[in-house]
């Protein structure tokens, strides 16, 4: 639990404190760069950036709550700038090895939890045609289980843009899995 | 085997993603790198993306971000010049001579200037626009307009000095314009 006087102690240099701070914040960010890149070294990359942004602007925290949402903030704004580094591959590739498994997990062990690599194959497979805002709101909605009101916050967008954006991922993702599954 | 129906297969997908929580393999070496890199920044207070930041916070889009401080720049340095220009015209206007109700005003440089001026402003005997001598010529009648308070200085007090004299010229003051003059 990351609390204030932990950030409150961070804010003065003390990096024993950031320390701390660092291993409460890693998996926050790391789950959403993670699912939105689907690529383990770039979530990784951006995790590291966000840390350094956090560790830089610690100043203007004030609260953990806010704290969370400025962290996802920074997570998502690093995401969007790694997604249009990429190129856009507009054509489904629709690897059958990718639904064999996810067709395993689905019907035979639906328990399982999956591995990162297994993680970033079927993410990459079901965003490929997402933008990354896009990507964002389905990462941030459907996964990470977040209100449209703290998607608003992070993401900057109106909760009707959230839920066109939502709409449009859900019904890509969808279809793939009506054709493919 | 499970039977997942169609409605169903999103949801399924869905579920199997979000229970499996991504984890780092490495996540201490991220952090040591994460520690690493901090150690070598100097904590600081505010700095210029603090600032751009608390303005331009508020966008969120990357190029309307960069577009909007540009334009501020822009903005700032556009007003800063047009200061600059109001600041010269007033200090060239400051120095000029100013025509008030006919009598010039003028910020003086030189002691004859002001004298000049003084001058003008007590008396008024003369008309601004009527000034046709040079410097050279002012500089002579005020010098001689000075020595001869001097020596009017000295005389009244050697009339004064001397009760007799002052009698005397009382007198002949009297006689000559009729009316007493009170030295």
């Amino acid at each position: 639990m990351i609390d204030i006087k932990l950030i409150e102690e961070c804010r003065g240099g003390n990096l024993n404190n950031f320390r701390k701070l660092v291993e409460l914040t890693t998996p926050l960010a790391f789950s959403v760069a993670f699912r939105m890149l689907g690529d383990e070294e770039q979530a990784k990359d951006v995790v590291q950036e966000t840390l350094i942004t956090i560790w830089q602007k610690l100043n203007k925290i004030k609260s953990p709550e806010v704290y969370k949402t400025w962290i996802y903030r920074i997570t998502v704004n690093k995401c969007y700038d790694q997604l249009r580094k990429r190129k856009r591959n507009p054509e489904i590739i629709a690897d059958d090895s990718v639904w064999a498994l996810i067709s395993n997990k689905v019907y035979e062990a639906p328990s399982s939890e999956l591995e990162n690599s297994e993680t970033s194959r079927i993410i990459g497979l079901l965003t490929n045609r997402l933008s990354p805002k896009q990507k964002a709101v389905f990462v941030l909605s459907e996964l990470e289980e977040m209100s449209s009101d703290e998607i608003s916050e992070i993401t900057g967008m109106s909760k009707s843009g959230i839920k066109s954006n939502l709409h449009y991922a859900r019904k890509s993702i969808s279809e793939m899995v009506e054709k493919y599954l | 085997m499970i039977m997942v129906t169609e409605d169903n297969k999103y949801k399924s997908v869905i579920n199997i993603l979000k229970k499996s929580t991504p984890v780092p393999d490495s996540a201490e070496e991220v952090e040591r790198e994460v520690i690493k890199r901090v150690s070598k920044i100097p904590h600081q207070g505010m700095n210029i993306s603090d600032v751009t930041d608390f303005l331009f916070g508020w966008v969120y889009i990357g190029w309307v971000r960069r577009s909007l401080i540009a334009a501020s720049i822009i903005l700032v340095l556009v007003f800063i010049y047009q200061q600059g220009i109001i600041l010269k015209q007033i200090n060239y206007l400051s120095r000029q001579t100013v025509v008030v109700d006919g009598a010039a005003s003028f910020n003086p440089e030189s002691a004859i200037e002001k004298r000049l001026m003084m001058y003008k402003m007590n008396g008024r005997r003369f008309a601004s626009k009527k000034i046709t001598i040079s410097e050279k010529q002012m500089e002579e009648i005020i010098d001689s307009v000075n020595a001869l308070q001097i020596k009017y200085k000295d005389l009244i007090n050697l009339i004064n000095e001397d009760p007799e004299l002052k009698n005397y010229i009382e007198k002949k003051l009297i006689e000559n314009d009729h009316k007493k003059i009170k030295l």
